[in-house]
């Protein structure tokens, strides 16, 4: 058993960390042609383009792409919490329904209904605002964040509420006192969820926001195409990393339930 | 509907709880109406202009005449069989590796928060930048071929097989593969932990050999969920725009590429076109999420397990 | 089954949204353009947002590293790049906005933009101007260049203003080709005898598209009588010629032409891997900057072709609902400035070639141009100018790029 817990690991472990091995190469190679296996020559002239020449880029894309996920998924949840307890509650004529419609743009994909809406948008001067880009976020991310939620509440006992309310005590409070500390692990998973949805949006934002909106991976799609392979390594490295930072904030909140149901 | 068939104990049960209508569109109406909005009516006003319609010209125009010109084109099978090719495929490779893993990890690393945490990463590398190193690991000159090089295999990078912008789409699938797996292993997860091992030991008590456990006990647990996570990932890799841009071949293009290129070319008459391909996208990822549904709902009538 | 309802909830929508949908303006009457005092009173403070092609991080260290911080302390312009990857997006993107009415307040200030992409422009009505002759620099242009008075076949008539001279060079390693072929036919011969060694970006690729156009050019026998009248079936003629050329040579290519680099930097990648003999680019000096940068090994060098390279211009314009274009008329003139033109063409930091004619300017920065250190596989003015082809018309170009993709990609 233990030999096989090992193989599992490091199988695991290898297959998961093979594609930051030529990232982080890559991103610090000064000189490496063909048919080198390792650079011929290691520098920083990559990373000193990121933090240097492009510095300002990368910061703005950096927190453009962070603010749009904060705030997606923050309207998300207001959204989704009270539709996911609906669902994961009560049963209603039409829940079937209703249900259906909410999760459908989980299986749509983005694409088909940015370009609907771009022309109106543009019409509605939504296109190329912030505002615009998280309501083209939000038909991914809300679904998803419904999803989780309505899961988080089928396993959930109202009863405690009742209980609290005989006790005398608000609305409010049963809402921040009594059910908010029951599914906060749930809405970890949704919030992260949806964050994780926003950050890699790519060709929504793109759409929708016109290029203006520069956010991460417009940027990197933008470097993608110049061939400088250490400088799109880089890149690529920050991109991952605050989501990555995220995942570790989270990993001791989730315990082993871990992030199910996140893509 | 992905969401029905996971959540589906809990509506074919029915919680049993009622409540008002009114407090029910306190808590359903605003996220209905944004999905309605948004989701909807991006669809419609989608149809809208597929369909020839634009303020300047009005209603007078509208017809079906960008969706056939579409479907006549002789390169519209090519790309939906491309791109049928690549969602299935790696559907089904990630769910039958997840499979295993799921089992694997059950049994011999449950408690191990390590695997799981590890498992997680990929779910939060955007498919872009999974994209960029599988180009650096499996191009020509890239470091499998590298690596090949220096162990006297191969000489040079011509003798080294195409496996990103190739033919089978070998790039693509692996970014999708290695995307997709831990997520339907943790979607399995989620309901093998609450199996427990109590029926695996039952199994095992009445001499259930391992194929028969498998088929007899786990399938039905799992089959849910598998079915859910399959679904949202064929939804999801059909759609997708980054991946197959980026590691496709010139020719023919993923039915994604081709209807963002339509769409943003500089020729009026593309645009619409491109919106009709978006559209016929988005037809077909429902009705195959409507066909699956069929297909589960007789199997379960006629006591199948799958 | 549930679904069959829904298309009751979109008709609702639809009509909801018809109603409070404002209807876009007729074409809003053309802006006054501005003259240069006014511009440059205008443009303090303001913010340009400058679209362009983002896949070279030498132009990216140039604009953000150069032109930013002196626009801000000389002009107090903010300058921002928006990298985008294709400018042919945001073409496509202000029709879109034409037709939907938004006539003001566009976020586009300024565009890198030459070729098809400015003939739509042009034709589309999507731009400002004429705004370029406003501009105290153009003084030290050469208006009098056909690539500057032209921008492939489409009269400039001041809606652009010319930002660099680009000429096609091909790049070899001497270490591996020590003689290169110098003439189209010769290269023909060679990627025939050494097959899998030579590919190019699939066109509407901009520098695949070049390489197309001088085996037009070849296959054609003649290049002056596109710059003139010539008939349909001359063209027809001249291009069905071209696609046999190349769907002869498909075979020979790398990977037998299944598949092609999509940028001339990919094409670059596969160059520098030693996968393909020859890289070609449109900026003269961008093999040096290459070097440079630890990209091309030391040994690379680049030539021209003994009839000549195809030459043009490549400009900025100013879209017609652009926001603040007083400070982009100001970007404009200072990019033509000597001091940004050499800044421009120091090899260290982009290399390409100035626009502005040396004998126009002062002595003491003629004296600075001419004393510019050449990067290393950079060839001499005097070489590059002596090979010089002009561009087809802008009509040709997309015949040849539609007709690639359907004769020779798709091979129909």
């Amino acid at each position: 058993m233990r030999v096989q817990k090992w193989i599992l690991f490091f199988s695991v472990l290898l297959s998961v960390l093979l594609p930051f091995l030529p990232l982080v190469l890559w991103s610090t190679s000064e000189r490496w042609f063909y048919p080198g296996l390792l650079p011929q020559s290691f520098g920083l002239r990559a990373w000193t383009y990121v933090f240097g020449t492009a510095g300002d880029q990368i910061v703005t894309g950096l927190s453009s792409s962070f603010s749009l996920a904060l705030v997606t998924t923050i309207v998300s949840l207001i959204l989704g919490i009270p539709a996911g307890r609906a669902l994961g509650l009560y049963d209603f004529p039409g829940k079937k329904m209703v249900s259906l419609l909410l999760i459908l743009p989980i299986i749509v994909p983005p694409l088909s209904v940015s370009m609907g809406l771009h022309f109106w948008f543009i019409q509605l001067r939504l296109a190329e605002t912030f505002v615009g880009v998280v309501l083209i976020h939000l038909t991914v991310c809300l679904p998803y964040t419904i999803f989780v939620i309505w899961g988080v509440f089928t396993d959930y006992n109202p009863d405690f509420e009742e209980q609290a309310q005989s006790l005398g005590a608000s609305p409010a409070k049963i809402i921040v006192q009594v059910m908010l500390p029951m599914i906060l692990p749930g809405i970890t998973v949704a919030a992260l969820f949806s964050f994780l949805l926003s950050w890699s949006q790519y060709l929504s934002t793109l759409i929708i926001g016109g290029g203006k909106l520069l956010t991460l991976p417009i940027l990197l799609f933008s470097l993608m195409d110049s061939g400088d392979r250490p400088v799109a390594a880089a890149v690529s490295l920050v991109f991952i990393l605050p989501a990555f930072l995220a995942l570790m904030g989270s990993a001791y909140n989730l315990g082993r339930s871990g992030l199910q149901g996140v893509r | 509907m992905t969401g029905s068939s996971l959540h589906s104990t809990a509506i074919d049960a029915g919680t049993g709880r009622k409540t008002s209508l009114l407090q029910l569109s306190g808590l359903l109406g605003p996220a209905l109406a944004t999905v309605l909005v948004l989701f909807g009516g991006g669809l419609a006003l989608g149809l809208l202009q597929a369909l020839g319609y634009l303020p300047a010209t009005g209603l007078a125009s509208i017809g079906l005449q960008h969706f056939t010109r579409v479907l006549q084109d002789p390169d519209f099978s090519k790309s939906l069989f491309l791109t049928l090719y690549i969602a299935a495929t790696s559907t089904l490779i990630a769910a039958v590796i997840s499979i295993f893993l799921a089992l694997s990890l059950m049994r011999w690393a449950a408690d191990s928060r390590t695997v799981h945490f590890i498992l997680q990463i990929p779910l939060t590398v955007p498919h872009l930048v999974i994209a960029i190193s599988v180009t650096l690991l499996l191009a020509p000159a890239g470091m499998l071929s590298r690596l090949l090089s220096s162990v006297a295999i191969i000489q040079t990078p011509a003798e080294f097989p195409l496996l990103v912008n190739d033919g089978w789409g070998i790039g693509i699938l692996t970014v999708y593969i290695w995307k997709e797996i831990p997520f339907i292993t943790f979607m399995l997860l989620s309901v093998l932990k609450n199996m427990g091992t109590e029926l695996l030991e039952a199994g095992a008590t009445l001499n259930a050999s391992r194929l028969q456990r498998f088929s007899h006990i786990i399938l039905p647990v799992i089959a849910p969920s598998l079915g859910a996570a399959c679904l949202i990932v064929f939804a999801f890799t059909f759609g997708a725009f980054e991946v197959p841009y980026l590691l496709g071949r010139t020719y023919p293009l993923a039915l994604p590429v081709w209807a963002y290129k339509n769409y943003s070319d500089i020729d009026l008459l593309a645009r619409p076109e491109g919106i009709a391909i978006g559209l016929i996208i988005a037809a077909i990822v429902i009705i195959a999420i409507f066909l699956s549904q069929i297909v589960l709902h007789f199997g379960r009538k006629r006591g199948l397990t799958i | 089954m549930q679904l069959k309802k829904r298309p009751l909830f979109l008709y609702v929508l639809l009509l909801v949204l018809s109603f409070t949908l404002p209807v876009p303006g007729s074409a809003a009457a053309k802006k006054e353009v501005l003259s240069w005092d006014e511009a440059v009173k205008m443009s303090r403070g303001q913010t340009v947002d400058w679209y362009m092609w983002g896949g070279s991080p030498a132009v990216n260290r140039y604009v953000n590293g150069y032109l930013a911080p002196e626009l801000k302390k000389k002009y107090g312009i903010h300058l921002r790049q928006v990298p985008v990857k294709d400018i042919a997006e945001v073409v496509s993107k202000l029709i879109v906005e034409k037709q939907a009415g938004k006539d003001s307040d566009g976020s586009v200030d300024l565009m890198w933009i030459n070729g098809e992409n400015f003939r739509t422009c042009k034709q589309h009505d999507l731009l400002y101007g004429p705004f370029a002759d406003k501009l105290p620099n153009q003084q030290f242009v050469d208006w009098s260049k056909p690539t500057v008075k032209n921008d492939f076949g489409t009269p400039v008539d001041g809606m652009e203003s010319p930002w660099g001279s680009a000429q096609m060079v091909m790049i070899y390693d001497t270490a591996r080709t020590p003689q290169p072929p110098k003439s189209i036919s010769a290269l023909i011969a060679w990627i025939k005898a050494n097959p899998g060694r030579f590919t190019y970006p699939a066109p509407p690729d901009f520098t695949g598209s070049v390489l197309v156009r001088h085996f037009f050019y070849h296959a054609a026998g003649t290049v002056d009588t596109w710059q003139g009248e010539y008939s349909a079936a001359e063209l027809t003629k001249a291009a069905d010629a071209t696609y046999t050329l190349l769907n002869d040579l498909k075979s020979s290519l790398w990977r037998n032409g299944d598949t092609y680099p999509e940028s001339p930097v990919k094409m670059n990648t596969l160059f520098a891997d030693g996968q393909i003999d020859f890289s070609f680019s449109y900026h003269q000096g961008e093999a040096s900057r290459n070097i440079l940068d630890g990209l091309f090994p030391e040994t690379v060098r680049t030539y021209v072709f003994d009839e000549g390279t195809i030459t043009n211009t490549h400009f900025v314009a100013i879209p017609y609902n652009a926001k603040d274009t007083a400070a982009a008329m100001v970007v404009a003139n200072f990019l033509l400035s000597p001091a940004a033109q050499l800044e421009k063409a120091v090899p260290e930091v982009w290399g390409d070639f100035p626009e502005i004619s040396p004998h126009k300017l002062p002595v003491p920065w003629q004296e600075k141009f001419t004393g510019l250190p050449k990067g290393k596989a950079t060839l001499s003015d005097a070489e590059l100018q002596a090979h010089q082809l002009p561009e087809p018309p802008s009509t040709i170009l997309i015949e040849l790029e539609k007709g690639w993709v359907d004769h020779v990609l798709k091979n129909r």
